[in-house]
């Protein structure tokens, strides 16, 4: 952990530790010199993407790329925290470093909508190459009644009516960052999802 | 008869004249016709002529890969293999680009399953999270439970009891026991060996019987809980076991004497699907078939979790990481199981195998990251509470959805029927991929 602050000053920020896991924030501009810094550097050794994923913090109105790596140097998993602006989800992509990062950021792009610059390879892969909205982004609700189980009922997240839906509505990327991701506008109380799953 | 509008009508193509085709396929966004020698393209062999564009889909390719995809060279067609082909493990789809019998490009298409579990178990409890899990890889079911499990009792700061950890081990091992002794039978049927896919069967039968006997079901268990599992272990079980110890070793045995030194098995796969320590670790591939290219990594050894630290056993490896080794790798995996097993059943403490917790789980907000070794590799769960009774985000790693990016990079050069065979023995299981 001290080496982390020594070798990234001014780069890492928020350091947090688990029982098993050192966590780091990165912004985004520096996220490939990071990686690559800890994959190949001797002194930190890890060289095993174990897990790329993107959070939806929709309330705080940021995306979070979260990546976790393995060194056979340290005894704890790393984790890295990365903050994208949910108004223009962009982020260079880390393929160059790990080619198997890209079943992740296609992963990434068909739930969350997250543009990963540089990606030769960013296409749905879940669902159909002509659908158009992301599904596990927090506004989007699901159309059966999962969403009105009472489970649901007691995340305020998950309560359409408790939250304001124009801040999601222009925070979709535009149309020229992707081909497959062009939108139709939204009418207020209603979502992509209930435009592109007729019930 | 029904009269038919005639510009709906769907023509028979004997019947089109060229302007006619012309006209149909500008309708439907085809480009004009290719035949020999006309300068579009490369001039195609007459053997070839009105075979170039087989398989074509009707879009427009969306990046550079699918561009070069959908490029046919000179005697190069798109071949489907699925959704529903008998050996793709589930519901999948390769789209294959092959010239003659010889692969020149492969691509992975996938969703067929999706089933969108990450959004469900956002919206469940903590409690039921757990039984959401075990449909999504379900010739591991429970490694799918102990993933969630650990991270949930971070998230919750519980401590789970000794004995609750042990049955925990007993029954993951034996859940590899039986998907690693599959696996040999489907890789031997994917080559057409019918047997030892029965045999494997056998196997698989009494361990699953065994694993229903304690936890109530055979395939979907929902064994593991928040803090503990849901039954303890009894004396008629620890007999069964014991009959079922000494029985293992016959069935697994049979597979290997056929398949092991079977002149057609090793014919089949040594030398095929060759792949290298670095690609591995770069393409993100984890479990026996990283091993099987010669890299130490095993979860239980890199971060011991449950008892793991307390259990003897090495890391097994195999240096050539072709398809051979891999199974190699599987059959020495199933014997090291069985190892475990028997030191579990000496070790197994008393006391108690749930851990006092309340029926609606509410953890303080934080973040946790658990991870486990999985017959297919390293599965991992990352949890996020927001202190609410469900989790924020449920983000589950799934080792063969990553372990299927080494197709494309693998088969070219290789002829169709291998496909089978490289992809069998890297053992995946579509309901895993999908999610």
């Amino acid at each position: 952990m001290r080496l982390l602050l020594d070798r990234f000053p001014g780069t890492v920020s928020q350091l947090w530790t688990d029982t098993d896991t050192v966590e780091v924030q990165v912004p985004r501009g520096q996220i490939v010199d990071t990686l690559r810094t800890l994959r190949d550097d001797d002194d930190f050794g890890f060289f095993f993407l174990a897990d790329a994923a993107a959070v939806d913090y929709g309330p705080q109105n940021w995306f979070e790329v979260v990546y976790h790596l393995y060194s056979d140097r340290h005894p704890a998993w790393l984790r890295i925290r990365v903050r994208v602006d949910r108004k223009s989800p962009h982020i260079p992509t880390v393929t160059d470093l790990w080619e198997g990062a890209m079943f992740h950021e296609r992963e990434m792009y068909d739930m969350m909508g997250i543009v990963f610059d540089g990606n030769a390879d960013l296409r749905r892969i879940f669902m159909s190459p002509d659908y158009r909205s992301f599904p596990q982004r927090k506004d989007f609700i699901l159309p059966d009644d999962a969403a009105d189980s009472a489970a649901a009922g007691v995340n305020p997240l998950e309560r359409p009516e408790t939250w304001d839906l124009s801040r999601f509505t222009d925070a979709l990327p535009a149309t020229e960052t992707h081909p497959g991701s062009d939108e139709t506008a939204v009418e207020a109380g209603e979502t992509l999802a209930d435009k592109s799953r007729p019930r | 008869m029904t009269a038919t509008d005639p510009d709906v009508r769907i023509p028979d193509p004997i019947e089109l004249d060229e302007l006619e085709e012309e006209r149909l396929r500008a309708a439907a966004g085809l480009g004009p016709r290719r035949v020999a020698g006309d300068g579009a393209g490369p001039a195609a062999r007459p053997e070839y002529a009105g075979f170039d564009q087989v398989g074509l889909p009707d879009r427009p390719p969306q990046t550079e890969r699918e561009q070069r995809l959908f490029t046919l060279n000179e005697g190069e067609m798109l071949l489907n293999m699925g959704p529903q082909h008998p050996s793709t493990h589930g519901v999948m789809r390769l789209l294959v680009k092959v010239r003659g019998e010889v692969i020149t490009d492969l691509d992975v298409v996938l969703g067929y399953l999706h089933r969108g579990i990450e959004k469900l178990c956002e919206n469940a409890t903590y409690t039921t999270v757990l039984t959401y899990v075990d449909p999504m890889d379900y010739m591991s079911a429970m490694h799918n439970e102990h993933a969630p499990a650990i991270a949930f009792e971070k998230l919750y700061g519980i401590e789970v009891p000794r004995r609750a950890e042990y049955i925990r081990a007993l029954v993951v091992e034996l859940n590899r026991v039986f998907s690693h002794g599959l696996m040999m039978g489907f890789l031997a049927l994917d080559m057409g060996g019918l047997t030892p896919i029965l045999y494997g069967f056998i196997n698989r039968d009494e361990t699953v019987e065994l694993l229903a006997a304690i936890s109530g079901q055979r395939m979907l268990f929902n064994f593991f809980r928040v803090g503990g599992v849901n039954w303890d272990v009894n004396d008629e079980f620890i007999n069964r076991l014991s009959r079922w110890r000494s029985n293992v070793e016959k069935t697994i045995g049979d597979n290997e004497l056929l398949l092991t030194q079977n002149e057609i098995f090793t014919g089949r796969t040594k030398g095929l699907g060759v792949l290298t320590a670095r690609d591995a670790i770069s393409l993100g591939v984890s479990g026996p078939n990283l091993r099987a290219s010669g890299v130490p990594f095993d979860v239980r050894k890199a971060h011991p979790y449950s008892i793991y630290d307390e259990l003897e056993f090495d890391v097994i490896t195999q240096p050539q990481g072709d398809s051979y080794a891999r199974y190699m790798q599987r059959v020495a995996e199933i014997k090291q199981s069985i190892h475990l097993i028997d030191q579990i059943v000496d070790k197994m403490p008393h006391g108690p195998v749930q851990a006092q917790v309340p029926g609606i789980i509410r953890p303080r907000p934080g973040r946790a990251y658990a991870a486990i070794e999985s017959p297919r590799g390293l599965y991992s769960v990352y949890a996020i509470s927001d202190g609410g009774p469900n989790p924020y985000r449920f983000r589950m790693r799934d080792p063969s959805y990553i372990t299927l990016q080494v197709m494309p990079k693998l088969m070219p050069g290789h002829l169709i029927a291998d496909t089978m065979a490289v992809m069998a023995s890297l053992d995946p299981i579509m309901g895993g991929v999908d999610k």
